[in-house]
């Protein structure tokens, strides 16, 4: 596979909305969990989550359109505004029938169906509003981004649990390689802070139950896990081809070499215990991007904070990069914000891009006392460190298991 | 308040216009680019508001607010 450039950046999150905020926060190591209060939350198992308060402050949208989304599609149009801005696209200059767009989602649009549900057993059909069949599923928020920018190439969301937005990365680097759309943008969104989708969250049984110390909830690979803490938010970035961003004058921020997938198939929900299909889709994503186990610079881990999958995963990186693991930092830096679901990968891609650039690895929030112990776990404070390249895992219930690596731009 | 004015008051408030931008003898399409959807949603959001029954195929994209008044005028006169 031919590299493809990254160009520009995009994120909403609870860590803040904009490279600049976002990094500012992730260096500084702080916590964004907190107390669910956009609704009554006390008598759910799990009440905390990372959230974004006054998403309507950083939006160009018209409340005509706000009206007829969910808060995820409103989240995607912020992040893509934000991206195009950043790698300097004027979507206006650009041939429409060569854009697309490649998402990543888990769970849709519940803000807004749970509103609308509750009117039609209430007031009946008339009762629901007609922008609900287009608000709440899963690819909506490409539909907004498509039709707002007037995009109109091949475009895909991609729904894999919490690994769709690394796997809508990796394909959409692999239709830029096939030379057929001059730019993508690429990433995912998820707005799971609402009374339905926190229900079921919490019904799933991953979540941390540490309500009492919100900060402290959230701590993969730590002994004390007691699961992952959910957060909302997107994670957009401008893809294109090397020649194309070079001929326009951008800088790459990022290269993406490699990517695979693989399945576990032992399990409607859990992942096997073993990591074999983990390591096997991290040697061919290695193998993709002709990078060898000891090139491999930092390691962005998906830690959703649960004895099976925290473990599965270290014996993953432990059977593909032994004796070299101890020389190489990882971290799980989404312990600050929370477990974006859909999103939550692509984010992880973007933090990973702003470590490289400032050279600095991210820390694991409350990962005290490692369950397994012998790995170079950051935690505490960042870490002064080269990146040139680095090892994106993303996860999803059922056992998906989604590896991109990721190489260091010009600036 | 005249059925006119009061039409567009619904649109306004149901579709987040601006009252200006909604002319009277110009298609809704051409006037504010209403979409199919938000026609779905102004055809019922008519009928609570003048209690009348209508089908969407009395009210269309290309219905401008001088044609909803005939049409609801015709209901009235039933």
């Amino acid at each position: 596979m031919a590299k493809i450039a990254i160009t520009g950046i995009g994120i909403v999150s609870p860590s803040g909305i904009g490279k600049r905020q976002f990094w500012a926060n992730i260096k500084a190591g702080r916590s964004f969990i907190k107390e669910i209060t956009r609704f009554d939350a006390s008598k759910y198992p799990s009440r905390i989550a990372g959230q974004i308060d006054e998403l309507n402050k950083y939006s160009n949208i018209s409340e005509r359109l706000l009206k007829k989304i969910d808060a995820f599609s409103h989240m995607a149009l912020i992040a893509s505004e934000l991206a195009l801005k950043d790698g300097g696209i004027d979507i206006k200059d650009e041939d429409p029938n060569l854009v697309g767009i490649f998402l990543g989602n888990a769970i849709g649009g519940w803000l807004y169906a749970e509103t609308e549900l509750r009117d039609l057993y209430l007031e009946g059909r008339e009762g629901v509003s007609p922008y609900m069949a287009s608000a709440w599923f899963p690819a909506a928020p490409q539909g907004q981004v498509s039709i707002y920018y007037g995009i109109k190439g091949f475009s895909k969301t991609v729904v894999a649990d919490r690994a769709g937005s690394l796997m809508a990365l990796g394909y959409a680097a692999k239709v830029l390689n096939k030379n057929k759309l001059n730019m993508i943008l690429g990433g995912g969104m998820e707005a799971p802070v609402t009374p339905y989708a926190l229900l079921c969250c919490n019904t799933y049984g991953a979540l941390s139950k540490n309500n009492t110390h919100p900060q402290e909830a959230y701590r993969p690979f730590d002994k004390k896990r007691d699961g992952c803490v959910i957060g909302e938010g997107a994670g957009i970035v401008v893809m294109e081809g090397i020649e194309r961003a070079n001929k326009r004058g951008a800088k790459p921020l990022a290269y993406i070499s490699g990517y695979s997938a693989t399945c576990d198939g032992v399990d409607r929900i859990n992942c096997s215990g073993d990591g074999k299909e983990l390591a096997r889709a991290i040697k061919m994503a290695l193998s993709e991007a002709k990078a060898n186990v000891d090139e491999i610079d930092y390691i962005s881990l998906d830690g959703l904070a649960t004895d099976l999958w925290d473990d599965s995963e270290v014996k993953a990186i432990k059977t593909v990069f032994a004796g070299k693991l101890k020389d190489i930092p990882i971290s799980c830096p989404k312990s600050m914000f929370g477990n974006l679901l859909g999103a939550s990968g692509a984010v992880d891609m973007i933090t990973t891009i702003l470590a490289m650039e400032h050279a600095l690895v991210p820390v694991t929030l409350n990962l005290d006392e490692p369950n397994i112990e012998g790995l170079n776990y950051v935690t505490r404070e960042v870490k002064e460190h080269k990146i040139n390249k680095a090892l994106v895992i993303s996860r999803g219930r059922g056992g998906i298991n989604s590896v991109l690596v990721v190489e260091k731009g010009e600036n | 308040m005249a059925t006119k004015e009061k039409i567009k008051e619904v649109l306004v408030n149901l579709l987040k216009v601006k009252a200006e931008e909604l002319k009277d003898g110009v298609a809704l399409q051409e006037s504010i680019g209403v979409d199919s959807t938000e026609m779905v949603e102004s055809v019922i959001a008519l009928e609570k508001a003048f209690g009348v029954k209508l089908s969407p195929k009395e009210i269309t994209k290309s219905s401008s607010i001088d044609d909803i008044e005939k049409v609801l005028q015709s209901k009235f006169a039933k």
